[in-house]
């Protein structure tokens, strides 16, 4: 199996042919949606989920950290957002900031308790953070409206200096996300890339070793969980605006865990840009599939199980190993399996 | 003053059953090192067969489903308490086959794999019994109430409860007294130096996922008067259930069922204060436990940490 240390990257760039290319499709999507039967909603769907899965393979596919109850982040970002609306001020930029803020403290506080364990253990206390924050949703009726959900949030203009653009088309939400978008993924790929990165991989290899070696490994457990759940806040507080409203059940382990299902079978594990992979095949499945049977959930599931057993390492693996095979001109050594610990 | 006492009654006959379910699940991943969150899906496929054996549903309309329901509920009954936990352990057996290529990987590929089947038995199961809220019926002899110093309990509850504790001592005696379960506590232990001693790994796979689905079968079967049973039931019996082998130490049996009984108690009693916030406390109690005792409170160190 190839591993993420596999595909060549080219760390000194800011901006590489791939983001080029998504950004062009981003720019087309509004227009190519429709035209291939689709609708634009679903645009902004996909560019949230990707802004959120990216942000959780900083710590699913490059640290190892398998967290099980990212949703929870997400929830809270929208959350945060439409109270911040309801209750401080009607701003965008406000919003965005207390939804980061929100999901970034509630990271932080359960990324200290997290950071020091390992495998299993740390997997199934996600899952129980998780919970706790999704039952917390449910519960706490006067602030979030319970199983309701948190309804009437508004989607505040678009303000910079004396311009101002309204962001209630779906339209014009959308390029506001896909703006935010690559904003996100330029600062992941930057961050996956610098350093900091390079710790992150290490760990993910031989945690012990890395400690060994003199990082203090809790410290970047700590800080790369603080990350993602910022990120997922941020992508939390376009899904409260997408929605004009935000629920508990993205909060659920269902929902935590079909982020790990977009991300694996898109190849989170072995490639930088497997996360948006996995998320459009989600949500193109989603909508072909779904329209042809009820019961489309089970044959994502099916998918997924196949994935599991025999390409883990998802469509951005099997797409690499094509192109490998196109241009045969490469050295074999950059074939050697990684020595990944197991 | 709130008179705990019923509601104390009320958490250990919970906590009995969660032990039921989180045995089958700590001994699995004692011999697999794989965490089964597929474990709720089982526990809820061997109840709703139940339910079809006992609502003999799949042959209304056919002389076979006439004779069937002219049988005593009572058999019916029995019959169910058979036929869900064997089929449950079939469909174990089918699930260990597919994680066969996950062994020798990390522990993750077995918990995603399991965490899709959890997907796919519950789209199964919206598909073959719906989507609705169903019940079981039960027999006259254990569906009453009885009071007691003034207080009614639900004779279901006692017998539930009896029935785990008994099925929660036949499991330790198969594997305390019987050769058998000595091989399952082995390959627990060291399951390389069970294969070079000459035991068939595979096959003991098999068996153990095959006897702990089992066992959440029958949890599933008994449990589900008190539960109901829904499609959605497998995700939420799986939480407490991982929650419990968590705390208890994963791989140890009387960790698991001293932590299931601290669960149906924190359950249990917080539902006498608060009874919205009643599942909560499982989690509090969660937290509370690792932040203390960082592998459970019987656990020892295991390969899952890596």
């Amino acid at each position: 199996m190839i591993s993420l240390s596999d595909i060549p990257a080219r760390p000194s760039a800011w901006i590489t042919p791939p983001m080029i290319a998504l950004a062009l499709l981003l720019l087309a999507a509004p227009d190519l949606l429709p035209a291939i039967g689709l609708y634009q909603y679903l645009g902004i769907e996909i560019a949230i989920w990707i802004g959120f899965a990216l942000g959780f393979n900083l710590l699913f596919g490059y640290t190892g950290l398998h967290s099980f109850g990212h949703g929870a982040y997400l929830g809270i970002g929208a959350y945060a957002f439409g109270l911040f609306q309801h209750h401080v001020a009607v701003s965008l930029w406000g919003g965005l900031f207390a939804a980061v803020l929100a999901a970034g403290i509630a990271g932080a506080l359960v990324g200290a308790f997290l950071s020091h364990r390992r495998g299993i253990y740390y997997a199934l206390l996600t899952i129980g953070f998780g919970q706790i924050f999704w039952f917390l949703a449910m519960k706490l009726h006067r602030v979030t409206g319970g199983e309701d959900g948190l309804l009437g949030i508004p989607r505040p203009p678009l303000t910079l200096g004396p311009w101002q653009v309204a962001l209630t088309d779906n339209r014009a939400l959308f390029y506001f996300a896909a703006a935010l978008l690559m904003i996100m993924v330029v600062l992941c790929w930057r961050l996956a890339n610098s350093p900091f990165g390079r710790v992150l991989q290490a760990i993910r290899q031989n945690e012990t070793r890395a400690r060994f070696v003199g990082y203090e490994v809790w410290r970047f457990k700590w800080a790369v969980f603080t990350l993602s759940a910022m990120l997922a806040g941020l992508a939390g507080s376009l899904l409260a605006m997408a929605q004009q409203s935000a629920y508990p059940d993205v909060m659920s382990l269902h929902q935590s865990g079909l982020v790990v299902m977009m991300v694996l079978v898109g190849g989170g594990l072995v490639s930088f840009w497997g996360p948006v992979l996995g998320v459009v095949f989600y949500f193109v499945a989603r909508d072909v599939l779904g329209g042809l049977t009820e019961t489309w959930l089970f044959w994502y599931g099916l998918i997924f199980m196949a994935m599991v057993m025999l390409r883990p390492e998802g469509l951005a693996g099997m797409l690499h190993g094509l192109l490998r095979r196109g241009s045969r001109h490469q050295p074999s050594s950059a074939r050697a399996p990684a020595t990944e610990a197991a | 003053m709130i008179d705990l006492l019923p509601h104390i009654i009320n958490g250990l006959t919970l906590g009995l059953l969660f032990a039921l379910i989180a045995l089958g699940f700590t001994l699995i991943v004692g011999v697999m090192e794989v965490i089964n969150l597929a474990h709720g899906s089982l526990f809820a496929i061997g109840a709703y067969f139940a339910l079809t054996v006992i609502a003999g549903s799949w042959f209304a309309g056919t002389p076979f489903g006439a004779w069937w329901l002219s049988l005593p509920l009572g058999l019916r009954y029995v019959l169910a308490l058979a036929i869900g936990p064997a089929l449950a352990g079939l469909a174990g057996m089918l699930l260990e086959l597919c994680l066969r290529p996950t062994y020798g990987k990390p522990p993750l590929y077995g918990l995603l794999l399991t965490f899709g089947a959890a997907l796919v038995i519950e789209e199964l199961i919206r598909l073959i019994w719906g989507t609705g809220e169903q019940n079981l019926a039960l027999p006259q002899a254990i569906n009453g109430a009885f009071l007691l110093n003034g207080m009614i309990f639900s004779t279901y509850r006692f017998f539930a409860a009896g029935f785990s504790i008994a099925a929660i001592i036949a499991v330790w005696l198969f594997l305390e007294r019987t050769s058998a379960g000595a091989v399952i506590k082995a390959g627990a232990h060291d399951s390389e130096m069970v294969r070079a001693l000459g035991y068939d790994l595979a096959r003991l796979r098999l068996v153990v996922f095959g006897f702990g689905a089992a066992l959440a079968g029958l949890a599933g079967v008994v449990m589900v008067p008190i539960w109901g049973l829904r499609p959605h039931v497998g995700v939420d019996i799986v939480i407490p259930a991982f929650l419990i082998i968590v705390i208890g130490g994963v791989g140890s049996f009387w960790g698991a069922v001293i932590a299931a009984l601290l669960v149906g108690l924190a359950i249990g009693i917080t539902g006498a204060y608060a009874a919205a916030w009643s599942t909560m406390s499982m989690y509090l109690l969660l937290i509370a436990i690792l932040g203390f005792r960082s592998r459970g409170l019987l656990g020892r160190k295991s390969a899952l940490e890596h």
